[in-house]
């Protein structure tokens, strides 16, 4: 019996080491440790042993038994790990392969900047406003101290609709709407969309876009102008952006400036972009004249205030090096999917 | 090389012999190699000054010499006009009468006689040139002349062409005719002023000569003018001709009233120094009284506050001295007498503009933002503007930015009915050409458009939005502003595109806007007549969306089958106000599946049938979801099969059949009577 133990031992390990595939492996273990197997034969055999030889007999059998089984799973461990193995080598990809990905979707290039613009503002107090595309002569020019037949009007050819309702010049007709509907302090931006009878070429577009910012509180001074405009160029054209005030002139503040920052490209060297001065004009600004704040019904004599109007295309264009302002009103998908 | 002077655009005043036919021949003492600029003199320096328009006094050499000293703390110095005179008596030669003064404040006049009509010295026609104006003869050169270097246009009139030898200004009579001295006719009418004689208009006052008073080379006698013009009228009238001269342009913007005199004085000046002709005794000075130099009273302290920054006192008196704006302090009050050239000097502000600009804006030292804001708010169309693009951008729409106004015929490329209401637009008086004339009252034109120029450049799948306004009047003619409504624009083309991407989009949108709506059949005509639909929120159709009408498609050259949707964003801002999200609880039994398969009339909207088992599903009833529709070979004509999956779910169970069969028997009974049947 013992030698029929040891053969059988030696037959099972021997065939074990063979099998290479789980369905064999499960086969194997049916056929050895099943209800019907050698091993499970084995031991109903014990039947036909002298009483006294069973206990050591079935000790025996049961040892094998747990040979077997031990044998079995790490064989079968050694199959599954050989198998994922091969899968994962199988698997294998050519990593250089293009991605899946969905077409991603986005803003327009003058929203983008639109965007940062109003968080910096917002972050620095101002609120956000709109106002209307269609105005009356009163708000676009007369409540700006730009009176009828001025010669201010010149410098903006103007798109009427009706005798005295046109399409808003400039974003500044929401100054006088604001300080109308609001007391000081004030702290706002509008942005928005503006026309002018420009013949389209590609530094023209007869729609365009302002971001117009008013302040009026008790104290206000050109200082703080430059402050909020230091702030405002610091963050867009980098932190050490240097800004200037020029004289200028705008019929809704007094005194006004025409407001350059020192070129990004070359520090204020001079070069290409800045055609060789070294600053590049950025806006219009000034204080609020006071006929304007009067006009509004805010005593100038208390309070004061300063304004700026950003054009949103012309920051577009530079920030993106844009050398066609029509590109962005022409909307060719391959334009847009750069921003 | 050898030239013409026609060849080189030379006028016989520009150089002796340049009008003769053929070769211009220099004269013998030019040494041969000499720069052709050198002999005709064109090499001077010109700076092209850019004038704002508050600055009309910088609009001269003069103006700008003054501001010059300034800058550069020197003295400024202008010419002193002296010269003889002949005798004789204004008065004997001409008559003058201002009827309008409120157009007119000042009319000055001078006459000048035996003229001695001959070309300019070269410095004159230099200089002249160097400003871009021809020079004709001394005469004229003069009246040009005295213009650029005082601001102040001049007019000389031939003496024999005044009828009755009166100058009368007055205001056109309607229907007046005139020539100018550009050979051009004009009709004219009671708001433009002219300068008459005793019959008939002369002059169109500030802006042209006549041709029949003006100066001929056989001219004796002169009447020089110089005067004050209203800038309105001068350019009202100029527009409303169509004129723009020299002079036109210096009135519109405005002319000292008191500099006239110095004007006139001067031009006298050069008439004797060029030995033009011989002065006459006299002037004829026509003005109401001239106002007094403005006083200001401001301290030193107001203008400083302004600015942000500490100029000494002394400083500003200085600085607004040497601007000639005559200035003292009276304890701490600065007393400035503004003169009369300077009319745009009005207040402390623009004090504090003129010391600034002076001491220098470098000394404005950034301050940053104090007070009690903290924060700035946006509006909250605004917010949920931002709501709806982030949504749209999520599902791979490119935002896209078009022109507000298009072409009127607009509502022809969409086969918008006769009497549409979105053929009632706004349209503009002047717009810069048919295809930019109207505002637009729908944005499905522009995007079509847009979605055309991309397929044509063969961009071959697009997903593109835009947020825009539409201009809605109240009445036509347009009598107040419109309504400017914000509306949405959806457009699509490409591979897997199709009715239902479309609606998937809009679908995800309202959604997030937790507006309920339904969609219904529509009729837009642009749109396939099976293909599309409406958007209905609160009975209220807010849109529609989808397949473009194959003919509109054709107007558009957009060989692709392409969904277009526009939207009203009001109600979509309205329902996401109201919007309160809350946290509901994850459900801690598992949901029972029930599949429904249905035949019914394929007629019958899947909607409908949704409708139904949802309001008949009970409580217990968590979600329906379509998984096929289905028509063909084992279906009977004008039927389809529809089949749906049902979620039911217990709050605080697992629910089993006895829990469901009562309401899948009510959900069966319901969709009965719409004529469904169970499929087996």
């Amino acid at each position: 019996m013992k030698e029929q133990l040891n053969a059988l031992r030696e037959r099972a390990l021997a065939e074990l080491a063979d099998l290479e595939q789980p369905k064999e492996l499960e086969e194997f273990r049916v056929r050895l440790l099943g209800k019907k197997g050698e091993v499970t034969a084995l031991l109903r055999g014990m039947g036909a042993l002298p009483a006294e030889d069973r206990p050591a007999m079935g000790q025996l059998i049961n040892q094998l038994r747990n040979e077997l089984e031990n044998a079995l799973d790490a064989k079968e461990q050694e199959i599954t790990s050989r198998l994922k193995e091969q899968r994962l080598l199988a698997e294998r990809l050519d990593v250089t392969l293009p991605g899946k990905a969905a077409d991603e979707g986005g803003l327009h290039p003058l929203n983008i900047v639109l965007a940062d613009l109003i968080d910096i503002f917002q972050s620095m107090g101002f609120d956000v406003v709109d106002g209307p595309e269609v105005e009356t002569e009163h708000y676009c020019f007369e409540a700006l101290n730009v009176p009828k037949d001025h010669p201010a009007r010149d410098m903006q050819d103007t798109f009427y609709l009706a005798e005295n309702l046109l399409l808003r010049t400039q974003t500044s007709a929401a100054q006088i709407r604001t300080m109308e509907q609001r007391k000081p302090p004030i702290r706002m931006i509008c942005p928005g969309r503006v026309f002018r009878a420009d013949e389209v070429d590609a530094t023209h577009s007869p729609v365009f876009h302002q971001v117009e910012g008013l302040v009026v509180d008790k104290g206000i001074t050109m200082c703080d102008l430059k402050g909020v405009l230091e702030q405002f160029a610091h963050e867009i054209y980098g932190s050490d952006t240097k800004v200037r005030f020029r004289p200028s002139f705008f019929p809704f503040t007094e005194p006004s400036v025409e407001v350059d920052v020192s070129c990004s490209a070359c520090g204020g060297k001079g070069c290409r972009v800045c055609k060789g001065n070294g600053w590049i004009e950025i806006l219009g600004a000034g204080m609020v004249h006071p006929r304007v704040l009067a006009g509004c019904g805010i005593d100038p004599e208390v309070y004061s205030g300063f304004a700026f109007g950003i054009g949103l295309d012309r920051l577009t264009t530079t920030r993106y090096k844009i050398s066609d302002i029509r590109l962005l009103f022409e909307n060719d998908k391959r334009f847009l999917d750069q921003f | 090389m050898l030239c013409s002077g026609e060849e080189l655009c030379l006028k016989e005043a520009d150089y002796p012999g340049a009008e003769e036919y053929g070769i211009l021949i220099l004269k013998e003492d030019v040494p041969t190699g000499t720069d052709m600029r050198e002999i005709l003199h064109l090499n001077d320096v010109i700076i092209d000054f850019s004038i704002t328009s508050n600055r009309p006094d910088c609009q001269s050499v003069l103006g700008i010499a003054r501001e010059v000293a300034v800058a550069l703390k020197r003295e400024f110095r202008a010419p002193t006009p002296v010269y003889q005179t002949a005798g004789g008596d204004i008065h004997d030669h001409i008559a003058i009468t201002v009827q309008d003064y409120d157009l007119c404040p000042r009319y000055m006049g001078r006459i000048v006689r035996n003229l001695r009509i001959a070309p300019s010295p070269d410095w004159m026609k230099d200089c002249l040139r160097a400003a871009g104006m021809r020079p004709i003869n001394n005469i004229v050169d003069i009246t040009n002349f005295v213009m650029l270097e005082t601001g102040h246009p001049m007019h000389a009139f031939d003496l024999r062409d005044i009828a009755g030898n009166q100058i009368i200004v007055r205001r056109a009579a309607d229907g007046e005719p005139i020539t100018t001295l550009d050979g051009k006719d004009h009709v004219l009418n009671s708001d433009m002023l002219v300068i008459a004689d005793a019959e008939a208009p002369s002059c169109l006052a500030g802006i042209m000569g006549g041709l029949n008073s003006e100066i001929k080379d056989d001219t004796t006698d002169l009447l020089f003018e110089c005067a004050k013009f209203r800038r309105d009228s001068v350019r009202r009238t100029a527009r409303a001709l169509g004129m723009r001269t020299e002079s036109s342009a210096r009135f519109e913007k405005g002319v000292d009233t008191r500099g006239t005199e110095y004007a006139m004085n001067r031009a006298l000046q050069l008439i004797a120094e060029l030995d033009a002709g011989d002065i006459i005794d006299g002037v004829i000075d026509c003005h109401e009284e001239l106002a007094e130099d403005r006083v200001l009273r401001v301290t030193a302290d107001s203008i400083t506050a302004l600015l942000g920054v500490k100029i000494p006192t002394d400083a500003i008196v200085d600085i607004l001295n040497r601007l000639e704006i005559r200035t003292v302090l009276e304890g701490d009050t600065l007393v400035c007498t503004v003169p009369s050239f300077r009319d745009d000097i009005e207040g402390r502000a623009d004090l504090a503009e003129e010391v600034m600009r002076v001491y220098g804006y470098d000394h404005i030292v950034a301050t940053p933002m104090t007070g009690s804001i903290i924060r700035g708010k946006k509006l909250p169309e605004r917010i949920h503007t931002d709501l709806l693009k982030s949504t749209l951008i999520a599902q791979g729409m490119r935002e896209i930015s078009t022109y507000s106004f298009i072409s009127s015929k607009a509502p022809d490329t969409l086969n918008l009915a006769a009497d549409d209401a979105r053929r009632n637009a706004v349209t503009l008086i002047n717009p810069l050409g048919e295809e930019y004339s109207t505002m637009r009252t729908q944005l499905v034109s522009s995007m079509l458009t847009v979605l055309s120029t991309n397929h044509n450049r063969k961009n071959t799948a697009v997903r593109f939005f835009e947020v825009s306004k539409l201009f809605v009047p109240h009445a036509l003619p347009l009598t107040e502003q419109p309504d400017e409504i914000p509306a949405l624009a959806l457009g699509l083309y490409g591979d897997g595109e199709d009715f239902f991407t479309l609606k998937g989009i809009v679908e995800t949108l309202l959604e997030r806007f937790a507006l309920r709506v339904e969609f219904t059949r529509s009729e837009e005509p642009y749109l396939h007549p099976g293909r599309q639909a409406a958007v209905v929120a609160g009975g209220e159709v807010i849109g529609v969306f989808g397949e473009v009408h194959p003919d509109t498609a054709d107007t558009y050259d957009l060989g692709v089958r392409t969904y277009v949707a526009q939207l009203t964003l009001a109600p979509l801002f309205a329902a996401v106000e109201k919007k309160h999200t809350l946290y509901k609880p994850l459900p801690r039994f598992p949901a029972v599946e029930r599949d429904l398969a249905l035949l019914c009339d394929e007629e019958l909207p899947v909607a409908e049938i949704e409708r139904t088992i949802r309001s008949a599903g009970g409580h217990l009833l968590e979600s329906v979801k379509l998984f096929d529709v289905y028509q063909g070979a084992q279906i009977a004509a004008g039927k389809k099969s529809v089949a749906f999956s049902l979620y039911f779910r217990g709050a605080d169970a697992t629910l089993t059949d006895a829990d469901i069969d009562p309401a899948l028997k009510k959900i069966f009974d319901r969709l009965q009577e719409k004529g469904c049947t169970l499929r087996t």
